[in-house]
């Protein structure tokens, strides 16, 4: 007795049965402090919480459960306004903990050792991998996902949540509910459909199985809003039936030799689980909390699946569950749901419908309901094509956003509400689209502290710098849309000089390093440069989200390190290997699903249960984001190595552009560009020949040249756009209803345009290989589609200059209307 | 900054003012030259003078030799073959139409590159460009051929510095674009500009062509040109602007763990320890049971462990096949089956094998290797009557696990047959062989 007690002590852990009486009088003392610092926690009063909690300390004074207590009790004190500070102090009490249990686990094997012998019931504690429930740390984690969750840290709070959800087995009902909760929103909000689809799977047989059971009892949920303790919404349960086969039978009954009685040994499998998380116990525990949090957490959970499906774009099933979800909502807060109802249409591209549901949806006087109202509307005049209207709603909407942060008193929740770096990212498109770069950059960079590892955003970033550099917006480059010529002299003596653009953006590239991102006033800097390192990051990510999802694992700061993104991640990546990418998981439940995958028409889906409408949505997705990563990839390398060419390394132009000209299924626009960029980069290399090779696929016969595409491929191209469900699957194909009524255009070359540079590239070509004429007949058909190309006329001026016709020469540049004649700044007064 | 490929307004007024320096010694102009460009940036201003140089109205006489001397002497220092002006210099030389002072004074500087600082060259140097012209003397002076200078000056032709073939090919980005009226002869001297006269249509001042040239000549001259077109834009993804939706207030939760009662499940991991020893009362296994089932967590506190699970299995079978049942969710399940394949084969491990295999679905893995460590067993064992007893055990568990649809017959179909063969002196083995047949 005594040794086991003197060993408890050191781990200031129970005393089990072997306690005297007098610390048992100790342990009830100290469990009133304890009952009593959480009613004042309930009821706000956190003085009065943290009082009674050093009073437990002075009992327990290592119990890293008090010290969690009071870490969370000092925040609600403190406003909420150090939510960093928490993550610290949680951080340090599941450290506490696990090394704790680590020397407890350790104490018990040795003291089960020694003292083997022992017949009592007090050998110490017994060693098991889960944690004694003293020492866990489920609740601490929880939170710490918790607060990420909040901050915006999606990834972040994933990493966290996700392994408590893998080892539900021994969290109680409660914390388990919540992690369920947490896990489904994260996921949601890091597009994670697969995690998402793993809760809602598990969650609906739980939910399915009590709700069968307990009907809708109809009464509301009270919340209690000073309560910042989530309310505990357990599930009961009738399944009890389910405690195990039916063990009556004798232990010897496999002696006779009978054996018919094996046969009737059937189990219920789908009841197996549940139990887990809902027990008849929790039934005669609470039976009010239950009956208020039931109806509550059904139409939760139809939301949920609602955002679930919206996620996965099954927009048919979507529809179908948001009308259900209304229903549930009926008489009592349907704003949520008409949100999704909102969104639904905006999926399916009935903007209209969208702005009317939006317009219904909720009172607009709450600055948090207003501004997500605001970003939304942002977005749908932004699918309009009404880039300056969906600009009026995104600033209104960053605007209530900042009222939000002025006039409440903090709470957690505020953090959360402020979505201000989101709808930035909105902003961001919106300024790309209406051609305004910088603004657009300043935007990307702020909203990088939330998607930093999204490959789009990077995508988007690099588009800022090349359009920057299209409208002649970067320091070191000048615009490229027209031809220079500088009038120098005047009368006989007039000279024209004629700025040569194959070098005006040499040396872009000479950026020092350390100042990659941002300029001296914190802006960024926007350079080619940038665009090459933006878009081997975005590379990078798509790689990484293609072998396994990788995104926890980016520092968030990074915007201000200019250093090899690959480099860092990666080394942070590899132990990371426990996260299946999409395809395998989707697979894999597939094969459980058998054959009615998604060939099974929509009416058997119907009938289908939960789990088989989200495994058919999660293959269904993963098939768009395959489609999705693969266009994402295209332009990525085409992006690239249009930089490089400009940052003036053909060998990497060429190595990336033969990449881009392997990908399978690559669109004829990417194609094309692929080519032309391919054969420019061994223009540079000195390869004429095979320069040559790679432009003569457009070749026809004879001087002629193919289009290279055609209009159908850029409207290809705008849209893998979100089809309804039921027509994938071979539905009617006129009810098109996701075709939008107002398509954006992509920017780029018409397929004429795309033959003119093709003519002029040949001209070139065959100029500096010195066939003058095939380069002149070339350079007059490019000159013949786009009379005012300014490469076509300088390509032009250039053969007519070779060919000694400089009157002729003279003559096209005057023709072409791009020619800006710049006077050459300088007079002999001025220099005298 | 960038790295300018043109002179700037400053230096554009400096070299112009050398080059209109016609009174002053060419030493000097050239001295002054060297030290406004320093070494290695020479290279621009000489290649605009150059330039200059191409069209034979553009300079006056003056200029041209002051642009001569300035193009040799700037790099005096090195070999004549790694001037890169010295193919321009040895043409000039050459060039049958160009005045003779022109040449000889070219040839002249020329000789200096062999002649390391002599006086003849000092000489040649104190003058100005205008002194050479008045004193030149064309009968001292003899016009060797192209082919000669080319051999004595740039037979070792220095490699050519890397570059493209798009600016290798390239031509002068200068053309002459005479602004007069029409008819009129370009190069007549009306145009010129009259001091004190008005300026008259289509007169232009040579002066201020010269200097302009000089600011805006570029290294580059105009080459062929690729079109590079800008990629697009990728259109907006489907899910790319972010839509907003209220979120779920997701609390901080209260760790109710702290200071609580520890005894829970107390009672329970004593009967526990308890069953690891021997059978349990019908009442304590009872108890066991209920409290099992009232709590589902109870058993992650119970107090068993993979190493305890052979004990347990001894002596309480139904104990322990509640709990396992109850852990079939834990990430620690796959240890606990281990160890039970792994352990001793006998008619308790057989019976949990069974009732788990009825309660929850197990991995198949498990239920192969556990039969075929049954079968072994049976061979292995020497005492007949035990040998009887477990096989027959192991025919009824067999065909348990075949007829409900436990086990897929075929993936042990050998093995199994061959197990009946071996004891078919054994009634259910016999029955075992007859219901494989009829599967087949």
């Amino acid at each position: 007795m005594a040794s086991s007690s003197s060993s408890s002590l050191t781990v200031a852990n129970r005393d089990g049965s072997s306690s005297a009486s007098e610390d048992e009088a100790v342990m009830s003392v100290t469990r009133a402090y304890a009952q009593d610092a959480l009613l004042q926690f309930q009821s706000g009063k956190f003085d009065q919480c943290l009082t009674a909690l050093s009073e437990c300390l002075k009992m327990k004074p290592n119990d890293p459960k008090i010290f969690h207590n009071i870490g969370l009790a000092e925040f609600y004190r403190d406003g909420c306004s150090h939510p960093k500070r928490l993550l610290d102090v949680l951080n340090d009490v599941k450290k506490r903990s696990e090394e704790l249990a680590r020397a407890s686990a350790e104490q018990a094997e040795s003291g089960s050792n020694i003292g083997g012998s022992r017949g009592s019931s007090t050998m110490g504690h017994p060693f098991s991998a889960v944690y004694m429930d003293e020492f866990d740390t489920y609740v601490a984690t929880l939170n710490i996902a918790v607060i990420w969750f909040h901050l915006h840290e999606y990834a972040k709070a994933l990493s966290v949540v996700e392994p408590l959800f893998q080892n539900r087995g021994p969290i109680d009902e409660k914390t388990a509910l919540n992690i369920c909760l947490l896990l489904l929103d994260v996921g949601l909000a890091c597009h994670d459909a697969t995690k998402s689809a793993d809760v809602l799977v598990y969650l609906e047989k739980a939910f399915g199985v009590s709700c069968m059971n307990q009907g809708d009892s109809g009464s509301t949920l009270s919340q209690q809003p000073a309560n910042p303790v989530a309310k505990s919404p357990s599930l009961p349960t009738n399944s009890s039936a389910a405690d195990g086969p039916n063990l009556d039978s004798d232990a010897n009954a496999l002696e006779s030799e009978e054996t018919g009685e094996y046969d009737g040994a059937v189990f219920d499998m789908d009841v197996a689980q549940p139990t887990a998380l809902l027990s008849s116990n929790d039934l005669s525990r609470n039976p009010v909390d239950i009956s208020v949090s039931s109806v509550y957490l059904k139409l939760k959970m139809q939301l949920y699946k609602v955002r679930f499906l919206l996620l996965t774009r099954n927009l048919k099933q979507a529809k179908r569950e948001v009308k259900h979800a209304m229903n549930i909502a009926r008489g009592r807060d349907s704003s949520m749901a008409l949100l999704l109802k909102s969104q639904l249409e905006y999926a399916r591209g009935n903007y209209r419908k969208a702005i009317k549901l939006l317009m219904a949806s909720s009172n607009r006087t709450d600055a948090r309901i207003s501004s997500m109202i605001n970003n939304n509307l942002g977005c749908i005049y932004y699918q309009l094509g009404k880039y300056h209207t969906a600009s009026v709603f995104f600033s209104n909407a960053l605007l209530n956003c900042s009222s939000l942060r002025k006039d409440r008193p903090l709470n957690l929740l505020t953090f959360s509400q402020d979505n201000s770096l989101l709808i930035i990212y909105n902003s961001g498109m919106q300024y790309l689209a209406c051609g305004k770069p910088l603004l657009a950059a300043r935007c990307f960079q702020k909203a990088g502290l939330v998607f930093y590892n999204r490959p789009l955003l990077w995508l988007r970033f690099a588009e800022c710098c090349l359009m920057a550099l299209e409208k002649g917006l970067l320091e070191t480059t000048l615009a490229s849309s027209e031809v220079r010529v500088y009038v120098i002299g005047n009368g006989k003596w007039r000279q024209l000089v004629m700025e040569d653009g194959v070098s005006k953006n040499g040396n872009s590239g000479s950026l020092e390093r350390g100042d990659l991102f941002l300029g001296s006033d914190q802006q960024p800097k926007l350079s080619m440069s940038l665009a090459r390192q933006c878009l081997s990051n975005a590379l990078y990510l798509l790689n990484c989200s293609e072998s396994s999802y990788c995104k926890n694992s980016l520092p968030s700061n990074f915007f201000l390190e200019d250093n090899e993104l690959g480099e860092v991640a990666s080394s942070k990546n590899s132990n990371n290997k426990n996260f299946h990418s999409i395809d395998s998981e989707a697979s894999a439940l597939s094969v459980g699903l058998g054959q009615s995958g998604i060939n099974g028409d929509a009416k058997e889906q119907k009938a289908g249960t939960t789990q088989e409408l989200v495994q058919n949505s999660l293959l269904y997705y993963a098939d768009i984001r395959n489609k999705e990563n693969l266009l994402l990839k295209q332009a990525l390398l085409a992006n690239l190595a249009y930089v490089e060419l400009e940052l003036e390394n053909p060998m990497k132009a060429l190595s990336i552009a033969r990449s881009l000209l392997e990908l399978p299924e690559c669109s004829r626009i990417y194609i094309f560009l692929g080519h032309v960029y391919a054969a420019e980069a061994l223009c540079l290399l000195n390869r004429a020949k095979d320069a040559a090779d790679h432009l003569m696929t457009y070749l026809s016969g004879g001087n002629n040249v193919d289009l290279p595409f055609s209009e159908e491929d850029s409207e290809q191209l705008q849209g893998v756009r979100a089809v309804d469900y039921e027509e994938l699957n071979g539905g009617s194909m006129s009810a098109k209803s996701s075709s939008p009524e107002y398509t954006l255009g992509i920017v780029f070359l018409k397929p004429e345009e795309a033959l003119a540079s093709l003519y002029v590239n040949f001209a070139a070509l065959y100029a500096m290989q010195g066939e003058l004429d095939q380069a002149r007949q070339f350079v007059a058909q490019a000159l013949s589609i786009v009379p005012n190309s300014p490469e076509a006329t300088l390509t032009a001026v250039y053969v007519d200059l070779k060919l000694g016709k400089s009157q002729e020469a003279l003559a096209k540049l005057k023709q072409c209307s791009r020619v800006t004649f710049l006077p050459s700044g300088l007079t002999l007064n001025k220099a005298s | 900054m960038k790295k300018r490929a043109t002179l700037g307004f400053e230096e554009s007024k400096a070299v112009f003012g050398l080059l209109r320096a016609e009174q002053r010694p060419l030493e000097e102009i050239v001295s002054d030259f060297n030290s406004f460009f320093s070494h290695g940036r020479q290279f621009i201003p000489c290649f605009s003078i150059s330039i200059l140089l191409q069209d034979k109205k553009m300079l006056s006489s003056t200029q041209r030799l002051i642009a001569f001397a300035i193009l040799q002497q700037a790099y005096s220092s090195q070999k004549p073959s790694a001037n890169p002006f010295i193919s321009l210099l040895i043409n000039a030389a050459c060039d049958v139409e160009a005045e003779k002072y022109e040449r000889a004074l070219i040839l002249q500087l020329l000789q200096l590159f062999g002649s390391d600082g002599s006086s003849g060259g000092k000489e040649l140097l104190k003058q100005s460009a205008a002194d050479y012209i008045k004193s030149f003397d064309p009968s001292v002076h003899a016009f060797p051929q192209h082919e000669q200078l080319q051999q004595q000056y740039a037979d070792k032709v220095h490699p050519e510095r890397y570059n493209s073939p798009l600016k290798d090919s390239s031509v002068r980005n200068v053309v002459a674009d005479p602004d007069v009226p029409c008819g009129f002869d370009v190069n007549s001297s009306e145009f010129d500009v009259q001091p004190g006269a008005n300026p008259k249509l289509g007169s232009g001042d040579r002066d201020e062509t010269v200097l302009g040239l000089l600011s805006n000549l570029a290294l580059e001259g105009l080459g062929p040109h690729w079109k590079r077109p800008i990629p697009p834009r990728l259109p907006v993804q489907d899910d790319e602007l972010v839509w907003l939706n209220p979120v779920d207030n997701h609390e901080l939760l209260w760790d109710d763990g702290m200071c609580v009662d520890t005894s829970r499940g107390a009672a329970v991991r004593d009967l526990i320890a308890k069953a690891l020893k021997g059978p349990l009362a019908p009442a304590q296994q009872e108890q066991v049971l209920l409290e099992l089932a009232n709590d589902p967590k109870l058993v992650y506190h119970c107090g068993l462990t993979p190493r305890k699970l052979p004990e347990l299995v001894e002596n309480n079978p139904l104990i322990a096949v509640e709990v396992l049942t109850k852990l079939i969710n834990s990430p620690e399940i796959a240890e606990y089956f281990t160890v039970l394949v792994n352990m001793d084969m006998s008619l308790h491990s057989m019976e949990v094998v069974n009732r788990l295999t009825t309660a929850v679905e197990l991995p198949s893995e498990f239920i192969h290797m556990y039969i075929t460590n049954c079968i072994s067993s049976c061979e292995n064992i020497k005492d007949k009557y035990m040998q009887n007893r477990l096989v027959r055990l192991v025919c009824v568990f067999l065909q348990s696990l075949i007829r409900n649809n436990i086990i897929n017959v075929k993936d042990l179909f050998i093995e199994v047959q061959a197990f009946c063969i071996e004891f078919s002196r054994i009634r259910e083995a016999a029955a075992l062989f007859r219901l494989l047949k009829s599967l087949e």
